[in-house]
């Protein structure tokens, strides 16, 4: 038998700046706060903008929300030294007993910026149309190999000349079978698809056959003729 | 010559949240200290919370030694650093530095939470250190936390920075030779910089910010 944990999954939420991290941990939270019992913790770069943005979208408790500082350092609060973050969560494992998904956002950066496994049990990277439809095939430790990749706000997409299922299909070619899901919150079929998997994670993780893996640091990579 | 523990104490990478910290730099720069004052902010710092800190650490480590309950010296920490925030401050550093030693040895502390210099003063009964490598420490994380936080918010070459810490040397020292031999909390010294900590009980509400502290 796995050993079932007995604590809440963490789930990390990664990926550049202004590509709707904020966004998704809110619509996760408006859709998963009926059947869970969640918690989120952001890491500004700035001051806890993110968490006040979640806060004021009433999507959860204020008081579940909490936002770490990282120094200027978004690389190494979740991946090096990811002390405050830990404390962070443990706060909330302790202020409320039975919390089952704590989502921890990171503080929005660059293309390189992953979490530990130490940290997260599990993590999502986030791409968005309007970064360019080549930013997928730049790689990187997230895009190749985070749990789930995500393409957001494909909505936008005739806008910004891109081809978002196009993105969606560079992105699965470059993962070896891992999924990606392209997200517009207007199209509720795929805001189901994102919560759908997390539920499907949380319950592998619940019955003990999930493990955490490092999508790495950036990957050696050759150009070939 | 500095043991392994001191070594690891004196190292930023070791994990404890330490670049969460600027040591008061990040309110006072947002208060407007000009950065060329950067220099005699460390040493003002030196003369006087940071030798309440020192001073602090070392009574609490010869408690620690002597099988001693830490209250007498958290209360005559909190006499001298006057504001909430600022105590508030410190004491969610220390937690870094006790979730350390936590997970490493499985120490608890009666009291919930240590303030910074109390945190780190368990670990370093926890690996033998001495009064003054402790002491020492104490110096050591404050100016390099104020010198690594400037690069941060007022760039400038990272060498001017070590160049600040090498000419704070004196002050650091001073401070070692000053507190190493205290045992009674009511000998820790109590000087004040009221303006530096009215700008760091600002800080909690400050709507930019990139350290806690």
């Amino acid at each position: 038998m796995p050993e079932t944990p007995t604590r809440a999954m963490r789930l990390g939420i990664a990926g550049p700046v202004g590509t709707g991290k904020s966004s998704l941990i809110g619509l996760l939270c408006s859709r998963l706060t009926d059947r869970l019992q969640l918690g989120v913790v952001t890491n500004d770069i700035y001051t806890d903008e993110d968490a006040r943005l979640l806060r004021s979208a009433g999507v959860l408790d204020p008081d579940r929300i909490r936002a770490v500082e990282t120094g200027a350092c978004p690389h190494t609060a979740i991946r090096d030294d990811i002390t405050m973050n830990s404390i962070a969560i443990e706060d909330l494992e302790r202020d409320y007993p039975g919390l089952q998904l704590v989502l921890v956002e990171s503080g929005g950066d660059n293309l390189t910026a992953t979490f530990s496994p130490a940290l997260v049990d599990a993590q999502i990277f986030v791409l968005d149309v309007a970064g360019g439809g080549d930013v997928v095939r730049k790689g990187g430790p997230g895009i190749a190999r985070a749990d789930l990749l995500i393409v957001n706000k494909t909505d936008l997409a005739p806008y910004v000349d891109v081809d978002a299922a196009r993105m969606v299909q560079e992105g699965t070619a470059a993962r070896d079978g891992r999924p990606v899901i392209g997200l517009s919150r207007l199209d509720t079929k795929s805001v189901s698809a994102v919560c759908d998997w997390v539920l499907a994670t949380l319950a592998s993780y619940d019955a003990g056959t999930h493990t955490a893996h490092d999508p790495g640091p950036m990957a050696a990579h050759s150009h070939t003729q | 010559m500095m043991s392994g523990g001191a070594l690891l104490l004196g190292d930023a990478r070791l994990p404890t949240g330490g670049h969460t910290q600027s040591a008061g730099l990040e309110p006072a720069l947002l208060t407007g200290l000009s950065p060329a004052s950067i220099p005699g902010f460390i040493v003002s710092r030196l003369r006087t919370c940071v030798r309440v800190d020192a001073g602090t650490a070392v009574v609490g480590l010869r408690l620690l030694y002597a099988g001693a309950p830490l209250d007498p010296v958290v209360d005559a920490w909190c006499a001298r650093t006057p504001s909430e925030v600022v105590q508030a401050a410190s004491i969610e550093a220390g937690r870094g530095y006790l979730r350390l030693h936590q997970r490493l040895t499985g120490f608890a502390t009666a009291t919930p939470a240590l303030p910074r210099p109390l945190a780190v003063a368990a670990l370093a009964h926890s690996w033998d250190l001495s009064a003054a490598e402790l002491a020492r420490i104490i110096c050591h994380d404050d100016v390099q936390s104020v010198c690594s936080a400037a690069l941060k918010l007022t760039p400038c070459d990272p060498v001017d920075t070590v160049s600040w810490a090498v000419a704070a040397g004196d002050e650091a020292d001073r401070v070692v030779t000053e507190v190493q031999g205290l045992d009674d909390p009511d000998d820790i010294p109590a000087a004040a910089a009221p303006e530096m900590e009215l700008w760091q009980h600002a800080h909690g509400n400050a709507s930019r910010r990139l350290f806690r502290a």
